[in-house]
C-alpha cells in the first residue's frame, strides 16, 4: 500500500466532546498554533492508520456558519478553500436538534463528511433513543454512535472516514427542502452564479446571498454586481411574502427540517432521573445558595493552590540553589560565572517555580471545573456583575485566573467574543493580584502590620479594578454585547483530556514567558556586574525617595520587580540586610511599597502576553499606563495615610 | 408562521416567570437598555434556534437583574438581560 497524506477536520458545536475525540485520534502527536493572522486556536494533530498519515484538524467549537463570529468564518473558509479530504462533524445526541441544524449548513458546503453521534449514552438518560440508520437515510452520510469518553467509536469513525475517503461518497447529499417560495429563488440565483468561479458551492453562495451574509456579498460584488443586487430583489420579495426577513425564515425553514429529521430519528424512552446532577445543577445556580456556593469553591480552590504551590515552590528552589555551588566549580566566580548563574539559571529557575508550583495545579483545577461545567454556572452568575465594568459574565473567568498568574489570564480573554472585550478584559485582569504579588501583600503587609491590613489592600484592588474598568469602558469605542452562553449538563470531566489541555497551555507559557524571563534576568545582572545599579537607584531616587517617601534601594527592587513580582520582596530583603522588615521600614512605607508593586507594571511575562494577544502599541500603553498610575497612587496614598498617622 | 390574536399576549421575554413558556414572536434589535446591541445579535439567537415561532421556557433567571436561562429546542442557554428584553414572545396559556 503507498504512503498517502489525508486530512480530516472534526467540525461541531461547542461542547459536543470533539476535543475528547480528537484526544483519542491523536493521542500526543498534537500541536496546538493559531490560525494564520488570527487569535483563533488552531489545534492539529497526526495519526498512523492503514498505511496512511492523517492530519487532524480540530475546527474551533461553532453552532453556525454564518459571519457572527471569527471562528465560524475561519471554519467555512477553511472547509471550503482547503478542502479536507473528510469531514467529521461530531454532534450532541442529546440536543439533536440543534446540533443538526449545523450539520445541514455542513451539507451545503457539499463537502464529503460523516457524523459522529457522540454522547449516545447522554441521550438515553435524557430519554431519547436515536436510529442511527434512519438518520443515515434522512441525512445520506454515514452515521457512526460514539461515546467518546469511554472510546466507543472511535476506531469505527476512524475506519468509516477512511472508506469515504477511498470509495469517495456515497451519493449526493440529501438537500435541504427549503419551502417553495425560498426554493425557486434560491434555484433561480444558483443558476446566475453557476457560470462564476468561486470557492463556495454555487447553491451555498446563493443561500448566503438571500441570508445577506456581508462576506459573500462583498466577494460577490468583486466579480459581479448584477447578482447581489438581484438577491437584494429576491430578498425583498421573500420579506413581502412572510412577513420577516429572508434571514429569518431561512434560518426558520433550516431548523424546522433539522426538528423534522431529529423527531423521525428519535424515539421517545423514559428517562433515567439524573438526580446528582439536577440537584447540583439546582443549588450551584440558585439565587441566594449559589453565590456561597461559588465564593466557597473559589476560596478552597486558591487555598489550596497557594499552599500546594508555596511548598512546592520552596522544594523546588532550594532544589535549584542546592546546584548553585556545583555551577560554581564549573563555571568559576568570575563574570561569566555571574552571568550564567545569575542571570540566565535563576531566570530559568524563576520561571520554573513560578509555572509548576502555580500555574499546573491551578489549570488542572481549571479544566476540570470548565469540563465539568461549573464555570458556566459562574459566568451565569457573576454576569451583572461583570456588567458594571461593561464585560459580561464569561470575562470573570479569566479575571479569576488572574489570582493565579495573569500570563494564562491574559491569553484566557479569548474566550471573549470581540477584540473589544478581549482588550478590556486583559486590562482589568492585569490590575488582579496574582500569586507573585499575594507574596508581597501577604509578606509584607500581612506579616508585619497584620492580616486585616493586608485584606484591605484586597479590598481596595478590587475598587480599583471597578473604577479603573469603568473608566476603560466608558473610553473604549462600541458598545459591549450581552452574554450568549450554552449551559452545558454537569458531567464527569475526562481527565486524560483536562491533563492534555494543562500540558498544552504550560508549554505555551514557557514559550511565552521564558524568553523574556531570561532575557531580563540577564540585563539586569549584567548591569548589577557592572555597577550600574546604584547610580540607577540614584537616578530613580526623585520617584522613590521624594514623592513615595521610600529607602532609595527600593528603586532597585522595583526593577526586579518587572522580571517577577516576587523578587522585590525578595531583594529588599538581600538588599536591606534583614528579613524583618519592620525594622526597616514603617507601616506606611509597606503600604506605599506593597501598593507600588501591585500596580506598577505587568510583569515581562505578561506584557509579552499582551504583545502577542494586541500587539505592541496597545500593550506599551497599558504598560506606561500602570506605570504612572502606580506611581501616582502610592504618592498620593503616603501623603494621605501620613495626614491620619 | 405568526398567528396573532387578541387575547393573545406579546411581552418580552423578561416577563416570563421562571417555569413559564412562550412562543418566540420577534427579535426586536435596537430596543431596550443599550446592551446586547452589538453586530448580529438577531442571527447569533436564531442560529441557537431562538426563530419565530419556537418555543421557549425560562428555566431561571439569576438575581441583580442577570442573565436568563432558558430551554430551547432541547439546549440550555444563558442569554444577557438587555438581549432577553429583546425577544418577544407569546405567553402560552
Amino acid at each position: 500500500m503507498t504512503k498517502r497524506k489525508l486530512v480530516i477536520a472534526l467540525a461541531g458545536n461547542a461542547n459536543v466532546g470533539k476535543s475528547v475525540i480528537f484526544n483519542y485520534l491523536t493521542g500526543l502527536h498534537q500541536h496546538i498554533g493559531n490560525w494564520p493572522g488570527k487569535t483563533v486556536e488552531r489545534a492539529e494533530g497526526t495519526l498512523h492508520f492503514k498505511g496512511y498519515t492523517i492530519d487532524i484538524v480540530d475546527l474551533p467549537g461553532i453552532y453556525s456558519l454564518s459571519t457572527y463570529s471569527l471562528e465560524e468564518l475561519i471554519s467555512r473558509k477553511y472547509i471550503a478553500v482547503e478542502r479536507p479530504d473528510v469531514v467529521i462533524n461530531v454532534v450532541d445526541a442529546s440536543v439533536l436538534e440543534r446540533n443538526l441544524f449545523f450539520t445541514l449548513q455542513l451539507l451545503e458546503l457539499e463537502t464529503p463528511m460523516l457524523l459522529a453521534l457522540n454522547q449516545m449514552d447522554m441521550a438515553k438518560r435524557k430519554g431519547t433513543e436515536i436510529d442511527t440508520k434512519k438518520l443515515e437515510k434522512l441525512l445520506g452520510i454515514p452515521v457512526i454512535p460514539t461515546v467518546a469518553i469511554k472510546g466507543i467509536g472511535i476506531f469505527q469513525l476512524l475506519e468509516k472516514a477512511i472508506e469515504i475517503i477511498e470509495k469517495g461518497p456515497k451519493a449526493k447529499h440529501a438537500e435541504l427542502k427549503y419551502g417553495e417560495e425560498v426554493k425557486e429563488r434560491i434555484a433561480k440565483l444558483t443558476k446566475m452564479i453557476e457560470r462564476l468561479q468561486f470557492w463556495y458551492p454555487a447553491r451555498y453562495v446563493a443561500i448566503k446571498l438571500l441570508e445577506g451574509d456581508e462576506e459573500i456579498e462583498r466577494e460577490v460584488s468583486r466579480i459581479d454586481p448584477q447578482i447581489v443586487s438581484t438577491a437584494k430583489k429576491l430578498d425583498d420579495e421573500i420579506e413581502n411574502l412572510h412577513g420577516h426577513s429572508c434571514s429569518t425564515v431561512i434560518t426558520s425553514e433550516r431548523y424546522e427540517a433539522a426538528g423534522c429529521i431529529a423527531r423521525e430519528a428519535q424515539k421517545l424512552v423514559s428517562p433515567i432521573k439524573p438526580t446528582i446532577e439536577e440537584g447540583l445543577d439546582i443549588i450551584t445556580t440558585h439565587k441566594i445558595m449559589g453565590y456561597p456556593i461559588m465564593a466557597f469553591s473559589l476560596l478552597l480552590m486558591f487555598y489550596s493552590i497557594f499552599t500546594f504551590g508555596h511548598i512546592a515552590s520552596e522544594l523546588l528552589s532550594n532544589f535549584f540553589y542546592g546546584l548553585k555551588p556545583l555551577f560554581a566549580s564549573l563555571l568559576g566566580t568570575g563574570i561569566v560565572g555571574k552571568l550564567v548563574w545569575g542571570g540566565v539559571i535563576e531566570g530559568v529557575i524563576a520561571g520554573v517555580t513560578i509555572a509548576l508550583p502555580y500555574i499546573v495545579p491551578f489549570y488542572i483545577i481549571l479544566y476540570f471545573l470548565e469540563d465539568l461545567g461549573y464555570l458556566s454556572r459562574v459566568a451565569f452568575l457573576m454576569d451583572s456583575a461583570m456588567h458594571k465594568i461593561g464585560l459580561h459574565g464569561k470575562a470573570f473567568i479569566p479575571i479569576m485566573l488572574g489570582y493565579g498568574c495573569n500570563v494564562p489570564a491574559c491569553l484566557g480573554c479569548r474566550i471573549m467574543e470581540t477584540e473589544r472585550e478581549r482588550l478590556l478584559a486583559a486590562f482589568v485582569t492585569t490590575l488582579v493580584p496574582c500569586a507573585a504579588r499575594t507574596v508581597i501583600i501577604l509578606g509584607l503587609v500581612g506579616q508585619f502590620m497584620g492580616i486585616q491590613w493586608a485584606l484591605m489592600l484586597y479590598v481596595f484592588d478590587l475598587l480599583i479594578i471597578f473604577i479603573l474598568g469603568r473608566l476603560a469602558f466608558r473610553t473604549l469605542p462600541e458598545e459591549p454585547i450581552a452574554l450568549i452562553m450554552e449551559m452545558p449538563d454537569y458531567r464527569l470531566p475526562h481527565l486524560k483530556t483536562v491533563l492534555k489541555q494543562t500540558w498544552f497551555r504550560l508549554v505555551e507559557f514557557i514559550k511565552i514567558a521564558f524568553p523574556l524571563i531570561v532575557a531580563g534576568s540577564l540585563a539586569l545582572k549584567l548591569a548589577e556586574v557592572l555597577g550600574l545599579l546604584e547610580p540607577i537607584a540614584t537616578l530613580l531616587s526623585p520617584v522613590t525617595v521624594v514623592w513615595l517617601g521610600l529607602p532609595a534601594i527600593t528603586g532597585i527592587t522595583l526593577m526586579f520587580g518587572v522580571l517577577r513580582k516576587e523578587l522585590t520582596l525578595i531583594m529588599l530583603a538581600t538588599l536591606l540586610g534583614t528579613t524583618n522588615f519592620a525594622q526597616v521600614l514603617t507601616p506606611i512605607q509597606m503600604v506605599v511599597f506593597t501598593l507600588v508593586a501591585m500596580f506598577y507594571i505587568p510583569c515581562v511575562a505578561t506584557i509579552a502576553a499582551l504583545v502577542r494577544e494586541f500587539g505592541w502599541k496597545k500593550a506599551l500603553f497599558i504598560t506606561l499606563f500602570e506605570i504612572v498610575f502606580a506611581i501616582s497612587l502610592g504618592g498620593v496614598a503616603l501623603r494621605l495615610l501620613a495626614l491620619t498617622a | 408562521m405568526e398567528k396573532r390574536s387578541a387575547e393573545r399576549l406579546e411581552v418580552p421575554l423578561t416577563a416570563l416567570r421562571d417555569g413559564e413558556t412562550g412562543i418566540v414572536t420577534s427579535i426586536k434589535a435596537g430596543y431596550g437598555r443599550g446592551l446586547g446591541r452589538g453586530w448580529g445579535f438577531e442571527k447569533r439567537l436564531m442560529d441557537l434556534g431562538l426563530t419565530p415561532g419556537t418555543r421557549v421556557t425560562v428555566v431561571r433567571s439569576a438575581p441583580f437583574h442577570g442573565p436568563l436561562e432558558i430551554l430551547v429546542r432541547g439546549s440550555r442557554l444563558a442569554l444577557g438581560r438587555g438581549m432577553a428584553e429583546r425577544i418577544f414572545v407569546e405567553i402560552e396559556k
